[in-house]
């Protein structure tokens, strides 16, 4: 499976640049998709999904061209979106039941069975029979993932799947997708780069519908390797002062400490010690660099 | 109170920035706008031509109407005020801060009221602009009086918006559901027009409490107007004096007033203010909700090594098309079954039904059996406004459901086609919509069976529901759908989709009545017992299969421009529709060569093969005869003296062939030129006469044409005039269909034969109508003793009596009919033939056909060949009919004189028509009024008995005596023929049974003068008043046979008939016709001279009194008797033909008795008709038994407008 987007652009009625002549090719496995809200990731996620046209680029997944057979594209689809509701009084099992059949599962008998798995997978085994509408934000989030994972899909398009799910419930997700992820394309938005970091093999930073960064994220790192520098500030006027002088790619607090990081090729000195970088800087450094152009 | 204003301008300020408001104040402008500016439009449109359109009555009729359909503006407003805080989460804000309950509910409350009030002044703004539309009919608009318009606002739309707001504001403020704001307004509606259905059916004369307890107005509407002339309607308001029609508008309107004052206090002492109080309910479910999550998630936790799924095989085909369209129409179907709402609709149309269905039996005045066609009527009616409502919300809902629950984002990337996905929405409509027709089956099939009556015939149901009603619902389902795609908005939708559901009706009315544009409009049509379906099937079928297709061309529309995806923007759409083309082409194309094959088919059909004429084409046509041709109707002519017709009628085409020949006579003293012919139905050609002639001139559509003689029609010479007659029936026509030709039960008329000289039968004599033709009023009959009026008889003045004799055939399965004895019958070429010989027997030149598949009843009954021909299934009331035929030729023959014919024959015809006439010993009855009553009670009326009686008295009364060309005469038909009627009834059910009966008919008349568009004559003078001469007419000759003696009356009638029967027979026209004032002499000579004034204030003068009765005091006497204390008053009015009113004084026999027993149902203990001098009298009456019950006039055998109060409880 390789999916291949090529100069895609999409300008919206109200002015708004979502797409900017964006490129990137996916291959097998999974890839991350990192960028602040706004960044134009739903965007490109709706456009693989087949839910919105670009005005200019082509996509194509496996010599499909996304764009124009678009039912041969949702044929091998799995899409969970940022946000979905759910129909009211109607059970878990049901909805699923019924999604099976759209998604062209013939045989009852796999039906059946493919949403046990995922029912039990997604720990909503106990509430199958619940209406959907009393799902709890992590409940429903569950079984959007469930009804993207139907179907054996081969391309799965998850947008800010780990939202809304607590820590334990991340993981079992994330351990999940990963072990499909070795066979099929899976495309994962997202603001958390933790996310990124423990299951992307591949990834981009994008912002303002650009690609500002493509590669693995190990690579990324190491480029960045004894380039990153952390000190604790005392007061908001030193923070201030440094912020004039030097490359801060991000701030934390510690103890209601400002502790900041830096970018530098050499010690920028006075009291700042050279720390292990993370897939955050990589993300902040793109991000402020991107910001500076 | 600082609170209160705060609150109290909160509320105006944003109801003024809502667009809303302007919205509902420009549709009540509009709406009274169009009530004045158009005469169609609008509650007072259905008023008599005389009332004014802005005048009091209209205004007050208009606003009743406004405020109760504005009853749902009126929730809208009030409810949403107190909702606002609650659907938008305010209330926290609101309730966190010190506020008062009277400052925050008054002021919502009062800014509310203050917004409706002035949307509500639309009306006004609307009415008034309405009466200077220039094309508007000025004959009706008065100069506007600023009282007329503020009166019925104050009076009646201010407090209803306080009644109805007050509830509804308490109503919203205790549930603070948006659901339960609407529903209570929509159930309100419901109920009331159910409330409204069963008090009618109960035939109730009763007009004190029914206008108190009505909320809404209609019933208090006609409890206080029934009675008023056209006078009072142009001039009176309702009256908040207590004194005033018994205080019922006061009281009801202190009744409902009070209730909206007890519910505001309820309101305020049960709200409560406190955020946790008014959120209690919805925690309680929040923290039910985290509960049940909390015990899911503490369940023990499995691995956190994914399991691996299994693998499963996706297929692609036809196959999964089916698999999923089932699916969702499966799931849809669930889901819409799970919703409140619907079954809050499924049980009102159950309510409905069953309601409908108890009344299906009560037809008027009568009680018919609840065969499966009334059946059918009642129970889907109303119902089917449901169903409507279920396919235009669900259109609604299912267009929008994705969205609304946002789950499109993952429906919308499922591999599933659009086509697949429309289909089962409209699919899951239909399924519902089937399941929903069952409820008028079943309820239908129950409430016959709880009527006792076991002939169900489920196939009628099928037909009706399935067949003709289902198509429509389908229709009406694919536009809603296409027009919830096409907008942007479901609200907007829905307006729309009301909007066309409302625009067809007012198209209609105002006269656009073509099929090919109302949209989804299949013409009116009418089952029958005899027919069935019959010629309206193709009417159905093409209509039906044209919307069909033109809605299916709508479906592929929406199906192209499905919203898939998140962007919705026209441009993506269209691009999406382009995309999605080429594949619904091919359905595209077959829906658009249906629905334009349908449409040529239905346009050759409806306006090609036939004219295509709306009703005021028609009226244009009656029109221009009078324009043209009125100058002939004083041109001598020569009268027909013998028919002699060869008719050959052809039911499976609804059509017949035939040719005649009349022998004409030259009775007048001058020689006639020309002969003119009048050709209603075009329906006369090849005329020719025995000697040389020539046309010389023919109008258009044949109406009038004119032959010259080569030799002039000498005084007293005879020409034989010969033509053909013929009417074919082609195709079907868009609407008005003739109801003469059916494949079973042709009924027509001489109509259809031509008419010598100019007929004003034809005129129009609406006054609007003739306005709108720039006619000028309508000629009045010329007066009692016209010289030359009284040698033309009152009902064809193109003859005296003529010698009658036809032979006419039909197909092999039918039976032909016209008057005339059988003189022979036979088959020739598969078509049976009848000879009909009137013989020496002279008759009036007035003769009918009618052809059908008949069951025969025969009794010989004193020389007379009794014959009742009847369609098989309606077998009820022929024993019946043949009991009143006969008792009627004993009385008559007794009383009056002996019966002209051997024969008195009742042949059924299909209920497209609803009457019974009487032609010389043939009476058509139609099958909806006499072949289905059913007569259970001791109370009941047995109107098939009645009728029939009354037909037959016309043998007599317009068979034997005809009146002269002048007015009055035709009372001397019909109120002798109704008071011959009166005597047979009254002799097999008794004088109780009639008093009830004319209680009712002494309503008809009342009412009938309100609707008077001319002017309301006596009884002697009257022109074209069936309200006059029925129902006064009955009355009064009833009581004079009460008060002077039925035998005197009788004898009178007898010298009279014997006196005139036959009048002008001769041909030299030396007798002329008689007119009433022969009548009046006659009766005049029986009355005794005290009794004379009965005469004059009842045939000579219309008379009212007003009689009641004031107190009644008993007192036992000392021998263990009972006296009676009795205080009556008694007083009479003699009105002009307008109504005006002048008082009379009295000097009158009046009854005055003394009763035991409940109201309605006395036993008489006394009885003594006493002279009236004065208003009030006070009599003493001595009793043996306890009374209850005394007064004046007991039996209501006077006309007085209110008839309740003339007996009272005894105290």
């Amino acid at each position: 499976m390789a999916l291949t987007i090529n100069g895609l652009s999409k300008t919206y009625p109200n002015g708004v640049q979502a797409l900017k002549n964006l490129s990137l090719t996916i291959g097998n496995n999974m890839f991350g998709l990192l960028g602040p809200n706004g960044a134009g990731k739903s965007t490109l996620m709706r456009t693989v999904a087949t839910l919105q046209d670009p005005d200019a680029g082509s996509i194509t997944l496996d010599g499909i061209d996304v764009l124009k057979q678009k039912n041969e594209v949702r044929k091998v689809l799995g899409y969970l979106p940022q946000e979905f509701g759910v129909y009211p009084k109607m059970s878990a099992a049901d909805m699923l039941l019924h999604l099976a059949v759209l998604k062209g599962i013939a045989s009852a008998g796999e039906r059946k069975e493919m949403v046990d798995a995922l029912l039990q997978q997604t720990n909503l085994w106990e509430a199958r029979k619940k209406s959907l509408s009393t799902y709890s934000g992590g409940m429903k989030q569950r079984f959007g993932i469930a009804q993207a994972l139907l179907a054996n899909p081969k391309l799965i398009i998850v947008d800010e799947p780990t939202a809304g799910l607590d820590p334990a419930e991340r993981n079992r997700f994330l351990n999940l997708l990963s072990s499909i992820g070795r066979d099929v394309t899976v495309i994962l938005s997202t603001h958390i780069v933790d996310d990124v970091r423990e299951l992307c093999p591949r990834m981009a930073i994008i912002a303002s519908g650009q690609v500002l960064q493509e590669g693995s994220p190990n690579d990324a790192l190491a480029a960045l390797q004894g380039k990153i520098w952390s000190k604790v500030v005392k007061s908001d006027d030193e923070l201030k002062a440094i912020e004039t002088q030097m490359n801060v790619i991000s701030t934390h607090l510690v103890s209601g400490l400002h502790e900041i990081r830096v970018y530098s090729e050499s010690n920028p000195g006075d009291g700042f010690r050279c720390v292990d970088s993370g897939l955050e800087d990589v993300y902040f450094l793109n991000l402020s660099r991107h910001t500076l152009n | 109170m600082n609170l209160f204003w705060e609150f109290f301008t909160f509320e105006l300020k944003f109801r003024a920035k809502s667009i809303s408001t302007y919205a509902y104040f420009l549709l009540w402008f509009l709406f009274s706008f169009f009530c004045i500016a158009s005469e169609s439009f609008g509650p007072v449109g259905f008023s008599n031509g005389k009332v004014l359109l802005n005048g009091p009555y209209a205004n007050t009729l208009d606003f009743t109407a406004a405020t109760f359909f504005g009853t749902i503006v009126i929730a809208a407003i009030f409810g949403t005020s107190i909702l606002r805080d609650f659907q938008r989460d305010t209330y926290q804000m609101i309730f966190t801060k010190p506020i008062s309950k009277f400052g925050y509910l008054g002021g919502r409350w009062a800014g509310s009221f203050v917004t409706t009030v002035f949307v509500f002044s639309g009306l006004i703004f609307g009415t008034w602009l309405g009466t200077f539309a220039p094309w508007a009919d000025h004959v009706r608009i008065a100069p506007n009086h600023f009282w007329w318009y503020a009166q019925p606002f104050l009076s009646i739309c201010v407090t209803q918006i306080f009644f109805f707001g007050s509830v509804y504001f308490v109503v919203a403020a205790l549930s603070r559901k948006i659901f339960v704001v609407y529903v209570q307004g929509v159930l309100f509606f419901m109920l009331y027009l159910m409330g409204l259905t069963i008090y009618s059916a109960t035939r109730s004369l009763e007009r004190f409490w029914s206008g108190i307890f009505d909320p809404a107005g209609f019933l208090l509407l006609s409890d206080i107007t029934r009675y008023w002339t056209v006078a009072e309607r142009n001039t009176l308001l309702y009256s908040w004096s207590a004194h005033s029609g018994q205080g019922v508008f006061l009281y009801n309107r202190l009744l409902w007033l009070s209730v909206a004052v007890l519910s505001l206090v309820i309101g305020w002492v049960l709200f409560p203010m406190s955020v946790e109080a008014l959120t209690a309910k919805s925690q309680g479910r929040r923290a039910a909700k985290a509960k049940l999550q909390d015990e899911i998630e503490s369940r023990a936790k499995r691995s956190l090594v994914a399991a691996v799924l299994p693998r499963i095989h996706q297929v692609f085909g036809p196959v999964t098309g089916w698999m999923q369209f089932a699916s969702l129409t499966v799931m849809r179907t669930r889901m819409l079954l799970r919703e409140i709402p619907f079954w809050a609709l499924a049980a009102l149309a159950i309510a409905f039904s069953i309601s409908n269905g108890y009344f299906a039996g009560h037809l008027g005045e009568q009680n018919v059996w609840p065969v499966t066609f009334l059946m059918v009527q009642a129970v889907e009616g109303t119902a089917t406004l449901f169903f409507y409502i279920v396919a235009g919300l669900y259109a609604a809902e299912l267009i929008w459901r994705e969205r609304d629950v946002r789950i499109d984002g993952i429906v919308d990337a499922l591999p599933m086609s659009e086509t697949i996905d429309w289909l089962s929405k409209f699919a899951t409509i239909m399924v519902v919509e089937a399941l929903l027709l069952l409820i008028p089956l079943v309820c239908g099939v129950v409430m016959q069976a709880s009527s006792g009556y076991y002939h169900f015939e489920l196939l009628q149901y099928l037909k009706e529901l399935y067949l003709v009603t289902y198509p429509q619902i389908a229709m009406f389902a694919l536009l809603a759908m296409f027009v919830q795609t096409i907008v942007s908005n479901k609200f907007i939708g829905h307006a729309i989709v009301i909007g066309i559901y409302l625009l067809n009706p007012i198209l209609y009315n105002v006269g656009w009545q073509n099929t090919l544009y109302l949209i989804g409009w299949t013409p009116t049509y009418t089952y029958s017992d005899m027919n069935g379906y019959g010629h309206f099937v193709p009417i159905l079928f093409w209509s039906i299969a044209y919307w069909l297709a033109v809605t299916g061309i709508l479906a592929v529309i929406s199906i192209a421009l499905t919203r898939r995806g998140s962007d919705d923007s026209w441009a993506a759409r269209s691009k999406m529709a382009r995309g999605r083309l080429p594949k619904l082409v091919p359905s595209l194309a077959l829906f658009v060569i249906a629905a334009i094959g349908c449409g040529i088919w239905y346009y050759y059909n409806g306006h090609v093969l036939n004219e295509y004429l709306d009703a005021k084409a028609r009226r244009g046509i009656q029109a221009d005869y009078e324009r043209n041709f009125k100058k002939y109707e004083n041109l001598a002519q020569p009268k027909v003296l013998a028919v002699d017709s060869r008719v050959d009628i052809d039911p499976a085409h609804r059509s017949f062939a035939g040719s005649a020949t009349y022998t004409l006579q030259n009775k007048t003293a001058a020689p006639i030129p020309e002969i003119h012919l009048t050709d209603q139905h075009e329906s006369v050609s090849n005329v020719s006469f025995d000697r040389g002639f020539r046309k010389v001139s023919c109008a258009a559509r044949n109406s009038y044409c004119i032959y010259a003689l080569d030799q002039p029609l000498e005084p007293g010479a005879v020409v034989k005039m010969t033509f053909n007659v013929g009417h074919q029936s082609r195709g079907f026509r868009d609407g008005n269909e003739l109801p003469e030709f059916a494949y079973n039960g042709t009924f027509f008329d001489s109509d259809y034969f031509p008419y010598i000289g100019y007929n004003r039968g034809v005129e129009l004599d609406d006054p609007r109508r003739r306005r709108e033709e720039k006619l000028g009023p309508l000629e009045e009959m010329a007066s009692r003793g016209d010289a030359k009026q009284s040698l033309y008889n009152l009902f064809v003045q193109d003859s005296d009596w003529i010698h009658f004799h036809t032979v006419v055939s039909t197909s092999a399965d039918q039976t032909a009919i016209a008057p005339g004895y059988l003189k022979k019958e036979w088959t020739e070429n598969g078509r049976r033939y009848f000879e009909y010989d009137m013989g020496a027997q002279q008759i009036a030149d007035f003769f009918a056909y009618i052809s059908g598949r008949y069951d025969v009843k025969r009794e010989n009954y004193k020389g007379v060949n009794v014959e009742v021909y009847y369609t098989p299934a309606h077998q009820f009331d022929v024993n019946d009919m043949i009991d009143a035929s006969k008792r009627g030729l004993d009385y008559y023959q007794q009383n009056f004189s002996p019966y002209q014919f051997a024969q008195y024959r009742i042949i059924e015809f299909p209920r497209y028509r609803g009457f019974a006439q009487s032609f010389p010993n043939t009476i058509p009855y139609s099958e909806d009024i006499g072949f289905i009553e059913r007569v259970e009670k001791k109370k009941d009326i047995d109107f098939t008995y009645f009728v029939t009686a009354h037909e037959l008295g016309h043998q007599w009364w317009g068979h034997q005596l005809i009146g002269a060309n002048v007015e009055g005469s035709n009372m001397m038909s019909e109120t002798l023929a109704e008071y011959s009627a009166l005597m047979v009834m009254e002799k097999k059910y008794g004088k109780d049974q009639m008093r009830r009966f004319l209680r009712h008919e002494v309503d008809t008349y009342l009412r009938g003068r309100g609707g008077e568009t001319r002017r309301e004559p006596p009884l002697v003078q009257v022109q074209r008043e069936p309200y006059v001469w029925y129902y006064k007419g009955g009355l009064v000759m009833y009581t004079l046979a009460d008060y002077i003696g039925e035998d005197k009356v009788n004898l009178a009638l007898h010298n009279f008939l014997e006196k005139y029967r036959y009048a002008n027979a001769e041909n030299t026209e030396t007798q002329p016709y008689p007119d009433t004032r022969e009548l009046v002499a006659s009766l005049r000579e029986q009355t005794p001279p005290e009794l004379q004034y009965l005469i004059t204030d009842g045939f000579e003068s219309i008379v009212l009194y007003d009689n009641k009765a004031l107190t009644a005091v008993v007192t036992p006497t000392a021998d263990g008797k009972f006296k009676v204390t009795l205080t009556v008053q008694a007083r009479k009015v003699k009105a002009d033909g307008n109504g005006d009113e002048s008082p009379m004084g009295m000097n009158d026999y009046i009854d005055v008795g003394v009763f035991s027993g409940t109201k309605d149902d006395e036993k008489q203990l006394y009885l003594k008709r006493e002279k009236f001098t004065q208003e009030k009298q006070t009599f003493e009456i001595i009793v043996d038994e306890m009374p209850t019950r005394a007064g004046i006039d007991p039996y209501n055998k006077l006309i007085d407008r209110v008839s309740d109060d003339n007996t009272i409880d005894v105290t």
